[in-house]
């Protein structure tokens, strides 16, 4: 949640980060305004528009993808700093390339697997509760912003790598 | 075999500095996979459904919806009305001021859901309050993150938000209700000891010299801020809202109030704003649903058995087996954060919760007593952290100061421990 003190590239990712930035900052926003809505109109008509569940979860889960996949490349995910803030620097920049390259190989392997879950969502024709939409539609994101959080993982590794042995 | 494999692989990872969310993925997955051999792709297309299943939950919502009303207090210029309206309250005498710092984390509490928001907040405006009034700088972020601490027990608070989402027993407003009194006592000691250091070290002597802001003015300006936990509380209690809608309410009231009342907050911020909010409780909610990937690894394979059976076996008590619960999770609080302690925990925990009977609601504000004094010991104390960055010293600067503090809130604790009715009766009270 806090960057500071953690050493960070000088070097700015080709793609940046603002693009998946907009698309949380998008779902959050498009999150407020449908609770609200939701709020205000529950209130005056006594009718609540509860199908806009499926969607405010479906933007949520946007959103933590979206968000995650940035954080991946600031190198901002939580974890158990001492013995990363710790020790030399040869030892610190080895261990932050090892979570690195550790979350990027995670990821990928949870796209394939997250990709087959959407295939048979697809191929069984899945419908949603509320709205009766495809499933797909809803879950195309899951693999496509978890390999971007692969991605992500692997271009902040390659940025410290560039930058050499301290 | 497979469960000392998770928890050995889960450990090393995490140790060595690997995303505390993927961590517990990796370990999750490698646990099905090995218990699945024959399975079709291992049985790890539970993964995915894990995954989604842990995050995709209409009441999380209130989680960034709390973390979005933080980000905007925090710049609605609340907390400083808030202060001048205590000081114009205490006056100036001597230790008033770091008691002022406390209350006003309180009342900031009733606000905002997490420590890190609150002590960035309170610590914006007294760090350089209490410098004028003579106050050494580390003494002052001691002061700041620990009433910052306070901020998870009193309601609304994201660690309980968290924690329904685990043990659905215990509902979010009986949570809410029963962290209240105990938030309280904690803040209670956390001001006798501030005062008592402040005078014994005869700090913030130049504080009796300020001026004194006027009464019925500071009143004014703070009543905006001070009606928001109202709102927040109060239309919560009333039936208006769930926790989801009061945070909404609280968001547009903030907006409001920081946009068009106090004027702190232009249009140009508002990106950044929902940018932070977004960001914040994105790192936080990957990790809630990754760590259903270990939770469904630990329960499914049935890994937790084996640990329950040995602590009850070993014919500990209920007393004794709560000391070492707490003894373990004040430890680990020193290195992990609280929603981390409670993905990796809790599916530990709630099999020994059922076995020895205890109150989950209970439960619940105890354990989160544990992370909120992890939040303020030194080496990884977030709160200490963000209000050490303010006021420009390390962290190791405040040790001498905030171990007293960490004293102060460790018996406020121990009081919820020993007599459960502190947290109990406003719930049962209010009929939850």
């Amino acid at each position: 949640m806090d960057d500071a003190g953690k050493p960070t590239s000088e070097e700015r990712p080709r793609l940046p980060f603002a693009v998946e930035e907009a698309l949380a900052v998008f779902a959050l926003a498009v999150l407020v305004a449908l609770t609200f809505a939701n709020v205000v109109v529950r209130y005056f008509t006594d009718q609540s528009f509860a199908v806009t569940e499926e969607i405010s979860i479906f933007l949520m889960v946007a959103m933590v993808l979206a968000g995650a996949s940035a954080a991946a490349g600031r190198d901002v995910h939580i974890r158990i700093e001492y013995f990363v803030e710790t020790g030399s620097a040869t030892r610190r920049r080895a261990l932050l390339l090892f979570a690195a390259l550790a979350s990027a190989g995670f990821f990928f392997a949870f796209t394939y697997f997250a990709a087959l879950y959407v295939w048979d969502e697809y191929r069984y024709g899945e419908t949603t509760m509320a709205l009766g939409l495809p499933r797909w539609w809803y879950s195309i994101w899951m693999p496509m912003l978890s390999a971007a959080i692969g991605l992500r993982a692997l271009g902040f590794a390659h940025r410290l790598f560039k930058r050499g042995a301290p | 075999m497979i469960g000392l494999t998770l928890f050995a692989l889960f450990g090393v990872l995490m140790l060595a500095g690997v995303p505390i969310g993927v961590a517990l993925g990796l370990g999750g997955a490698l646990a099905i996979g090995l218990s699945n051999p024959e399975t079709k792709l291992f049985g790890l297309m539970a993964a995915p459904q894990n995954f989604h299943a842990g995050i995709a939950k209409y009441p999380l919502l209130a989680l960034p919806m709390f973390v979005l009303v933080g980000s905007i207090f925090d710049r609605s210029g609340v907390a400083q009305r808030l202060v001048n309206f205590c000081v114009a309250i205490f006056g100036r005498s001597m230790g008033t001021l770091p008691a002022i710092a406390i209350l006003v984390a309180i009342v900031f509490g009733g606000i905002s859901g997490s420590g890190p928001a609150n002590a960035a907040a309170v610590g914006g405006v007294m760090i350089a309050a209490m410098a004028r009034a003579g106050y050494p700088q580390a003494f002052s972020a001691s002061v700041i993150g620990a009433g910052a601490a306070t901020d998870i027990l009193i309601p609304p608070s994201i660690a309980f938000i968290v924690y329904s989402i685990s043990v659905p027993a215990a509902s979010v407003p009986a949570l809410f209700a029963a962290g209240m009194i105990p938030g309280l006592l904690a803040g209670l000691a956390l001001m006798i000891a501030a005062v008592w250091l402040a005078r014994r070290h005869k700090m913030g002597a130049a504080e009796a010299e300020l001026p004194r802001p006027p009464f019925w003015r500071s009143l004014m300006e703070a009543s905006w801020g001070l009606a928001a936990p109202v709102l927040i509380l109060g239309g919560m209690r009333a039936g208006w809202f769930t926790p989801t809608e009061a945070a909404v309410v609280a968001v547009v009231y903030g907006l409001f109030v920081g946009m068009v009342v106090h004027r702190t907050i232009g249009f140009r911020d508002l990106y950044s704003i929902f940018r932070e909010a977004a960001e914040i409780s994105a790192v936080i909610m990957l990790v809630l649903g990754l760590a259903g990937i270990f939770a469904y690894a630990v329960s499914t394979l049935g890994l937790a058995d084996p640990l329950v059976g040995a602590i009850k076996n070993a014919g500990l008590g209920s007393a004794a087996t709560l000391a070492l619960v707490i003894v373990v999770l004040v430890i680990v609080g020193m290195f992990l954060d609280g929603i981390s302690i409670f993905m990796i925990f809790l599916p530990l925990l709630t099999p020994l919760m059922r076995t020895f009977g205890w109150d989950p609601v209970w439960f619940g504000v105890v354990i989160t007593m544990m992370v909120a004094i992890g939040q303020i010991t030194p080496p990884m104390a977030v709160n200490l952290l963000v209000a050490c960055r303010l006021a420009g010293v390390r962290i190791e600067e405040t040790f001498p100061w905030v171990i007293w503090l960490v004293g102060a809130f460790v018996l406020a604790s121990i009081a919820v421990v020993i007599f459960p009715g502190l947290a109990l009766w406003l719930p049962r009270d209010l009929g939850y």
